[in-house]
């Protein structure tokens, strides 16, 4: 029986269908069940104990909780949080896809989505000097680890020297599984004791996800800030040059629209270069396509709506540069100008001595 | 079966009889339901007329829809049938500025329209709060209009020529690419406000309008409803017709508030925003006539200063129908109740009467719309997990229609009738009824199109 309150959640849409207009899965698909206001409905026939067939999955299943229609609801109603929830009820309920079978058993065993079972930050510990305790634990997150570990370290050394070390036995932050519908208080829980042996009080993240996930689903017991709001309050000790380049930035959403964070990567930007905004930016930005587990569980669905990100790139930039490594992997394939992180841009901008 | 026959019309990719679709498009924004059997995506009038064709030998219903945004239930199928979902018909096909018209496709959305428009300096004036979504077959099929009815009129005023899907399957024309006919009955206006019931629109020629070259938006503050409504009374009788005048009561105003803080607002009693529009100069001696007129009755007067504060205002007010939901965590809007016309004197008396119901039934009621054209809606909430709230409010808007026929007004001034308010359609046409039903009869006679609405 669902409760009170995550009833009323449902019953906040009035079916006006203003997000019809923004949901970029309901502009790929075209039926009423695969815009917002459609997963609203069958949010609330699932509370009703409707049969769960794969149809009903799928319209739960495709959101990418990218929160363009939260932005937009008159009513006020929070759909990315309704079926982060109702996922979790039919997972619950014994209807788990296999693309949530998958990574919910990855990340549990291995600790990350990818199953990569090596250990995760012995490249770092080889190259530097990583200390026991400090002030701040810069959360590398998973992507990072594994894929992007050039950008991770130039981040580290970026801030290393403002008291900062990383959690001895960082695991995953739990992201993917709460956003597919799974249980992430396992990883929360290992997360949060070695945040408490470290003697750390702030959580630094470069990923928007794992930022994302830090800030509001976490206990409340640690400060959270985004590589780019740390790194924006301590501009002036970077020792920035200005490149010859021009940029285009893309808006992760669980940045920007879920936590408000628009300003501090563009300060960041504007220090170092030109920087020329997508047709849509900020509150309006478009989903790269790659969140809610719409990557893996639905690649072709995913793609369609990261050609039309990347077609939003505007003429006579050199980069298009982003905060999310999720981003990252899933628009560089389609893009011919190089997608790249915030932090590489910065690495470049370092004087050199 | 039924399935295997759509698809030979429109496509297997355009059919669906998936149980998350039939949900779906049970719906509307009304409180209307009925399950559909197949929901299809027509694209051409071809395709709309051999789906007619098959329901008709079939004995099946066909319920056109376009967003599904009414709030009257016209686009759910209560009796079940074939849903065709007319928003993948989104083309507009030509825009003709020498001779004042646009052609388009019914599925194009209003916004989207005016977008194109735009740029000729031209704008189709019809303006519902549903911009951003509904679909100019809908506003055709509603005969819907919004903020700038009390200038330029209702959609009615703009349609010049339709292609029509009639019950038997034959497409016809109904009008002309004329800006005036007196050539035989009036088919188009019929179509017109039909909602469906007499047959399905695939395309319309729409007359287009140029923009203004000015605009002035004038916000007066009052103690209470009734005093704005007596202001209303004496700018239209006073000779000037803004291009927008909309009341919003104190409730109103804290819902535009919570939906944008930046929008600036003062704390009163009742706040009309007049717009005026036209050519500069006239503009400003309009909006002085306005505030001159205002000045009697209000208590505060301001003009808002720039195009972009009057963007905001207006956006502001084109949601507020559905962000009064903000008010309350516990509450959300149920469309009941709501859209009432009214003559203009009867303004007063009928602000009065409304929120001497929310005292009697203790329900919070926000006053809002179209005031200058006689056009209220009145929003209520509720408890959607309390048993009896949907009772109560039914209770409310029984009372609000039976007052509204009683002084001459009409239940529907632009969402139209639908299922939410067929059964005062007696109450309000008492001897003209059987025509429309013989209407009804002779284009429809099997009653395949839209069964189940309107009183027919």
């Amino acid at each position: 029986m669902m409760e009170d309150e995550q009833l009323r959640s449902i019953l906040k849409c009035v079916r006006c269908g203003t997000c019809r207009s923004v949901c970029p899965i309901f502009e790929e698909l075209g039926w009423e069940s695969f815009s917002t206001r459609g997963r609203m409905m069958i949010a609330k026939g699932i509370s009703e104990g409707m049969d769960l067939d794969e149809s009903i999955i799928d319209s739960i299943n495709t959101c990418t909780t990218c929160g363009i229609c939260e932005e937009m609801c008159p009513a006020g109603a929070i759909p990315p949080d309704v079926f982060e929830n109702i996922r979790h009820e039919i997972v619950e309920m014994g209807k788990e896809t296999e693309s949530q079978k998958d990574l919910r058993e990855n990340t549990l065993s291995t600790g990350n989505p990818m199953n990569e079972t090596h250990p995760r930050l012995e490249w770092l510990m080889e190259q530097r000097d990583v200390p026991d305790h400090a002030e701040n634990v810069y959360f590398v997150g998973c992507l990072g680890s594994y894929r992007y570990q050039e950008t991770v370290l130039r981040t580290y050394d970026l801030i290393s020297d403002l008291d900062v070390t990383v959690l001895p036995d960082e695991v995953c932050c739990g992201s993917p599984l709460l956003r597919t519908g799974s249980d992430a208080g396992e990883l929360i829980a290992h997360n949060v004791r070695q945040m408490e042996e470290v003697g750390a009080h702030t959580m630094i993240a470069s990923c928007a996800g794992c930022y994302n996930t830090l800030k509001n689903d976490y206990p409340d017991r640690f400060r959270v800030v985004h590589i780019t709001e740390f790194l924006a309050e301590n501009l002036d000790k970077l020792e920035l040059e200005r490149l010859d380049i021009t940029v285009t930035y893309h808006d992760p959403c669980h940045l920007g629209r879920a936590n408000r964070i628009f300003d501090a990567p563009r300060k960041l930007i504007t220090a170092v270069c030109e920087l020329r905004e997508m047709r849509t930016s900020k509150e309006n930005a478009r989903c790269c396509g790659g969140g809610g587990g719409v990557r893996k569980g639905y690649p072709e669905l995913s793609k369609a709506l990261t050609e039309k990100r990347v077609a939003e790139v505007p003429e006579g930039v050199d980069y298009i540069v982003t905060c999310c490594p999720l981003c990252r992997t899933n628009m560089a394939p389609f893009s011919e100008i190089p997608v790249i992180d915030l932090l590489d841009l910065l690495t470049w901008a370092q004087k050199k001595e | 079966m039924l399935k295997k026959q759509l698809e030979a019309i429109v496509g297997e990719k355009n059919v669906s009889t998936r149980s998350s679709e039939l949900y779906c498009y049970s719906f509307d924004a009304s409180q209307a339901k009925g399950d559909p059997d197949a929901v299809i995506r027509p694209h051409d009038s071809g395709q709309v007329a051999a789906v007619v064709r098959l329901a008709g030998e079939l004995g099946l219903p066909v319920v056109a829809r376009g967003a599904g945004s009414g709030l009257c239930g016209g686009a759910v199928p209560v009796n079940g049938g074939i849903v065709l979902d007319m928003s993948s018909m989104d083309q507009i096909i030509e825009i003709d500025i020498d001779d004042l018209q646009v052609t388009v496709e019914p599925g194009v959305v209003h916004e989207k329209l005016n977008q194109a428009l735009s740029p000729y300096g031209f704008f189709f004036p019809p303006d519902p709060g549903s911009t951003a979504m509904c679909t100019i077959g809908g506003l055709m099929a509603n005969n819907g209009s919004g903020m700038r009815s009390v200038k330029y009129g209702t959609t009615r005023n703009y349609v010049l020529d339709l292609e029509v899907v009639m019950a038997d399957g034959k497409i016809v024309r109904t009008g002309s690419r004329t800006l005036k006919t007196a050539s035989g009955y009036d088919l188009t206006d019929l179509m017109i406000g039909s909602e469906g019931t007499l047959g399905i629109i695939t395309q319309a020629v729409l007359r287009i309008h140029p923009l203004p070259r000015a605009r002035s938006v004038i916000l007066a503050s009052f103690d209470n409803t009734a005093l704005a409504g007596k202001t209303v009374v004496k700018i239209l009788s006073a000779g000037i017709i803004p291009s927008a005048c909309e009341i919003l009561d104190s409730t109103a105003i804290e819902t535009v508030r919570r939906y944008d803080p930046t929008v600036e607002l003062p704390d009163a009693g009742a706040i009309l925003l007049i717009e005026v529009d036209g050519m500069q100069n006239a503009v400003k001696e309009e909006a002085d006539a306005v505030g001159k007129v205002c000045s009697e009755l209000a208590s505060g007067i301001k003009v808002a200063s720039t195009a972009d504060e009057s963007a905001r205002l207006w956006n502001a007010r084109r949601l507020v129908g559905a962000a009064i939901s903000r008010i309350d965590p516990k509450r959300t809007r149920v469309y009941v109740g709501e859209d009432i016309g009214v003559p203009i004197k009867e303004l007063p008396g009928m602000l009065e009467y409304v929120r001497s119901l929310s005292e009697e039934f203790n329900i919070p009621i926000m006053t809002y719309g179209h005031i200058g054209d006689g056009n209220l809606h009145t929003g209520m909430t509720i408890d959607m997990l309390d048993e009896n709230g949907m009772e109560r409010v039914n209770t409310v808007a029984d009372r609000i229609y039976r007052r509204v026929i009683d002084v001459g007004g009409t239940v529907s001034a632009e969402h139209g009738v639908g299922k939410a308010r067929e059964s005062y359609m007696e109450l309000e046409h008492p001897t003209s009824m059987y025509v429309m039903r013989q209407i009804k009869k002779a284009l429809d006679p099997h009653g395949i199109l839209n069964p189940g609405k309107m009183g027919l």
